[in-house]
C-alpha cells in the first residue's frame, strides 16, 4: 500500500520548470530519501505533497485521496527553512503546534520529547535563548508531537553536530518502527545510504534515480575499485582502463572504463608499486550523485 | 475553525502580554484626557496679573468712557461675585497725546510691548464718530498676538457703545426712548423635541450642547482610529516577519493560508475589543460619576462595535495580504501608507462632517464602504438624526466590501506568502490576486 502516489506531476514558475513530469510511489512504513543538488526540485516536490503549493499538471494521491485544499491530517512537516516564534516559551510553542495539528495528550508528549531530545531544562525558557542546534531539535519535536503517520523532513540533519545527528537518526528509526512513513531530503549521502529503504534523486526537475540502494547501485555495476598502494595516487597515472580517479589521500577510488577489466589494472599496478588494498566495489551513493550532478554532466545535459 | 481559534489565541496572547500593549493602553487615554484636562485647567486658572495698555486717541473722544469702564471693571468685574477674590487681570490704561511723528511713536510703543512693560497699545482714528469713505476711522490694536488676544474686543465694545450713545444724543432723543436701542438678542441652539415611547409624553427640547455636538463624535472617531491602528495595521509587519523568519511555511504545513490570515485578523479584533471594552466601560463609569451621563451615546454603541469589528477585518485582511507580499521592513514601510488611507482620510474631513453631518460630503463619504465605518459613526454620534436606511445601507456595503477584501486578501496572501524576493508592485499584486 502506497501512502503517496505522484503521477506526471509538473510545476513551473514562469519559464522555469521546477518539477517535470514526476511520478513516484512511497510505500507505507518506509523511509524514503530525497536527494538532489540545490535547486533541483526537492523542496517544490515536498511542498506539493504538503499541499502548500499545487501542481500545474499531474495527479497526486495521499492515502489514496485526491488533492484538495484541506490540510493533511496525521502529517508532520519540517520545512527546509526553520521558523519559530522567538518570544514564546518552548512549552507554549510546542503546545501551540500540537494544537494546530490536532494532537492528543499534548502535555504528556511534550514532556516525553523534551526529555528524549535533552531539552527539558529549557521548557520554560524562550525560544530566542536556544542555540541553532537546539532550535532544530525543538522544531523536530513540533513536527512529530501529534504522532503523525507521515513525517516529511526537509534536511533534518543540517546544522546538527554528530551527537545530535545520531540522536535524531535514532528517533527517526524509532518512529518508523512504530509505523510512521518517513520522507526526508538530505545532502548527507552516507546517512541516506544507511537509513533509507528507498532513494529518489531529482535533478533539474526530473527524476533520475528511484529505488532501493542495491537496485540503484546495480544500475551502475561493479565499476569501482578502492585501491591503497605505497605510491599513492601517482601510481595510477597512465594506466589504461581507468576512467576517473577520486583521490582521498590514503585511498583512491577508481572508476573503471566500460569494457575494461579490473584484472588488467591490477596486473599493471603490481608492476609499479606494492599494493595493500584492491577491492572491487559498487559505487557509493555519493559517487553516483556526483556522476549525475557533476559540472561535466551538467554541460553535457545542456548540449 | 479550531485551527483559526488556536492561532487567534496565540496572536491575542502575544499581543496582550507585551509591555507595549499595557503601556499604550494607559498612555493613550492619559494623553487624550491630558489634553482636555490641560485646556480645562488653563481656562479655570485665569491670569490675574495687571495688564498695561497705552491708548493713542486721535479722536479725543474716548478717554473718559474708557476710563469709566476701566474703573467699573477693576472694581467689580474682575472679582468673583461669591468669594470677592480677584479672578481676572486688572487693566491699566495710559492715554498719550498723538505724536507729530506717528511712526516714531508706534516704534517706541512697540518696543515697550516687546519689553513686556505694556500688554498692547491702541490707536483710535480721528474720524470714528462719523466715518465716511475717505475718513480716518480706524481702531487698531497692536500686540504680540493680536489675533488671539480677546482684550481687543473689550476695547471694541466700549468704544462702539460710546459712539452709539454719542450718535443718539446728537439726535436729541430722550434717555427712556433709547434704553433698549442696543439690546442684542442671541439665538439659542436647541435640539428637537422628542416623545417618550413609554409614556407618550413630549419631552422638552434640550439646549444644544457644544460638548455633545463635537466632543462625542470626535472621541468616538479617535477611539475607532486608535483601535484599528493598534490591531489591524501591525498585521502588515507581523506577517512580513513571519514570512521572512520562515515561520509562515512551518504554519502552512498545518493550516491553510486563509486560516492563517483569519487567525491573525481575529487576534487583532480580540486585542481591539479588549481595549475598547476597557475604554468604553471606563468612560461610562467616569461620565456617570461626574454626572454627565447624558453624554454617553448608548444608542450608537452597538453601531460602534459592529462597524469597528468590520473595519478591522477589512483593513486587517488588506494589511495581512500586503504583509505577505513584503520581503523586508523597507517593503513593509512603503506598503503601510496605501494600506491605511481608509483609516487616515476620514480624520482629515472629520471637522466638516461634524459641522454638517447631513450635508452632501458627509452623506456621500459615509456611503463609500472603505470610509463608511468612521464617517457613519461620526454622523450617528452627532445629535442630528441620520435617516435609518443610511446606516443600514452603509452596513450592507461594508459587509460586502469586507467579504471582497477578505477574498482578494486571501488570494494575494496564499500566493505571496511563499514567494521570496519579488517586489510588491501593483502588477504583482494583481497577478497574485487574479491568477490561480
Amino acid at each position: 500500500m502506497n501512502i503517496i502516489e505522484l503521477s506526471g506531476v509538473t510545476k513551473t514558475y514562469g519559464s522555469v520548470v521546477a518539477v517535470d513530469n514526476l511520478s513516484l510511489k512511497v510505500p507505507k512504513g518506509s523511509i524514503y530519501g530525497f536527494i538532489g543538488p540545490n535547486g533541483s526540485g526537492k523542496t517544490t516536490s515536498i511542498r506539493m505533497i504538503m499541499k502548500i503549493i499545487y501542481p500545474d499538471r499531474g495527479k497526486l494521491l495521499i492515502n489514496g485521496q485526491e488533492h484538495d485544499s484541506k490540510r493533511l491530517r496525521d502529517v508532520g512537516y519540517l520545512p527546509e527553512d526553520r521558523g519559530l516564534y522567538k518570544k514564546m516559551k518552548l512549552g507554549e510553542l510546542l503546545h501551540f503546534h500540537g494544537e494546530l495539528n490536532q494532537g492528543k495528550d499534548l502535555k504528556k508528549w511534550i514532556d516525553y520529547w523534551l526529555k528524549r531530545l535533552d531539552l527539558m531544562e529549557y521548557k520554560d525558557k524562550k525560544v530566542e535563548t536556544l542555540s541553532k542546534g537546539m532550535k532544530q531539535k525543538l522544531q523536530f519535536i513540533a513536527t512529530i508531537l501529534h504522532q503523525p503517520k507521515l513525517i516529511i523532513l526537509d534536511e533534518p540533519f543540517s546544522g546538527l553536530d554528530p551527537v545530535n545527528a545520531d540522536l535524531l537518526k535514532d528517533v527517526i528509526l524509532e518512529l518508523q518502527k512504530k509505523g510512521a512513513t518517513i520522507i526526508f531530503s538530505t545532502h548527507d549521502m552516507s546517512m541516506a545510504e544507511k537509513m533509507c529503504d528507498y532513494i529518489f534523486m531529482i535533478y533539474q526537475g526530473k527524476k533520475v534515480l528511484d529505488g532501493t540502494l542495491t537496485h540503484i547501485q546495480d544500475q551502475y555495476g561493479n565499476d569501482t575499485i578502492q585501491i591503497q598502494t605505497e605510491a599513492g595516487a601517482s601510481a595510477l597515472n597512465g594506466i589504461a582502463g581507468i576512467e576517473k580517479v577520486n583521490d582521498f589521500g590514503k585511498l583512491q577510488e577508481v572508476r573503471v572504463s566500460s569494457g575494461a577489466d579490473p584484472q588488467d589494472i591490477l596486473i599493471e599496478l603490481l608492476k609499479l608499486t606494492r599494493i595493500t588494498r584492491f577491492e572491487i566495489a559498487k559505487p557509493s551513493l555519493n559517487d553516483i550523485f556526483i556522476r549525475i550532478a557533476s559540472p561535466e554532466r551538467k554541460e553535457a545535459h545542456h548540449e | 475553525m479550531n485551527k483559526i481559534f488556536t492561532l487567534f489565541k496565540r496572536e491575542y496572547r502575544a499581543a496582550v502580554r507585551t509591555k507595549s500593549f499595557i503601556i499604550s493602553l494607559l498612555l493613550v487615554p492619559i494623553m487624550m484626557g491630558g489634553g482636555f484636562a490641560a485646556v480645562i485647567i488653563m481656562e479655570n486658572k485665569q491670569d490675574t496679573e495687571d495688564k498695561n495698555f497705552v491708548v493713542v486717541d486721535h479722536s479725543g473722544l474716548m478717554e473718559e468712557p474708557i476710563g469709566a469702564s476701566l474703573e467699573r471693571r477693576n472694581q467689580t468685574e474682575i472679582l468673583d461675585p461669591e468669594t470677592g477674590e480677584q479672578v481676572n487681570s486688572a487693566f491699566k490704561v495710559e492715554f498719550v497725546t498723538p505724536g507729530t511723528d506717528v511712526k516714531a511713536q508706534q516704534r517706541e510703543l512697540s518696543d515697550r510691548v516687546k519689553s513686556t512693560e505694556l500688554h498692547a497699545f491702541m490707536e483710535i482714528g480721528p474720524d470714528i464718530l462719523h466715518p465716511t469713505k475717505d475718513s480716518e476711522s480706524y481702531l487698531r490694536y497692536y500686540s504680540e498676538h493680536a489675533f488671539g488676544d480677546d482684550v481687543r474686543y473689550w476695547f471694541r465694545n466700549i468704544i462702539n457703545d460710546q459712539l452709539r450713545v454719542m450718535r443718539v444724543s446728537e439726535l436729541n432723543l430722550e434717555a427712556e426712548q433709547t434704553a433698549d436701542l442696543f439690546h442684542w438678542l442671541e439665538v439659542d441652539g436647541m435640539g428637537l423635541v422628542t416623545v417618550d415611547k413609554k409614556t407618550g409624553e413630549q419631552q422638552e427640547a434640550k439646549k444644544s450642547n457644544e460638548l455633545q455636538s463635537f466632543l462625542v463624535p470626535y472621541v468616538i472617531t479617535l477611539l475607532m482610529f486608535m483601535l484599528v491602528m493598534m490591531s489591524a495595521v501591525p498585521l502588515l509587519t507581523s506577517v512580513m516577519e513571519e514570512k521572512s523568519e520562515k515561520i509562515a511555511e512551518v504554519l502552512l504545513g498545518s493550516i491553510t493560508p486563509f486560516q492563517f490570515m483569519m487567525g491573525k485578523v481575529l487576534g487583532g479584533i480580540g486585542v481591539s475589543l479588549t481595549t475598547a471594552a476597557i475604554y468604553v466601560s471606563a468612560a461610562i463609569f467616569t461620565l456617570n460619576y461626574m454626572g454627565h451621563e447624558s453624554l454617553i451615546p448608548y444608542d450608537v454603541l452597538p453601531w460602534f462595535f459592529v462597524y469597528t469589528v468590520l473595519f478591522i477585518i477589512m483593513v486587517g485582511s488588506g494589511m495581512a495580504s500586503l504583509g505577505a507580499t513584503a520581503n523586508d521592513s523597507k517593503d513593509a514601510q512603503s506598503l503601510t501608507f496605501p494600506g491605511i488611507i481608509p483609516v487616515i482620510l476620514p480624520l482629515f474631513i472629520m471637522v466638516p462632517v461634524i459641522q454638517d453631518p447631513s450635508g452632501p460630503l458627509a452623506t456621500t463619504m459615509s456611503l463609500i464602504p472603505p470610509f463608511t465605518p468612521t464617517m457613519m459613526m461620526i454622523r450617528l454620534a452627532t445629535p442630528v438624526t441620520v435617516p435609518m436606511w443610511q446606516p443600514i445601507v452603509g452596513l450592507i456595503g461594508v459587509i460586502l466590501f469586507t467579504i471582497f477584501t477578505v477574498w482578494i486578501g486571501a488570494r494575494v496572501f496564499r500566493t505571496a506568502i511563499l514567494i521570496q524576493g519579488q517586489k510588491p508592485s501593483i502588477g504583482n499584486l494583481i497577478k497574485y490576486a487574479f491568477k490561480n
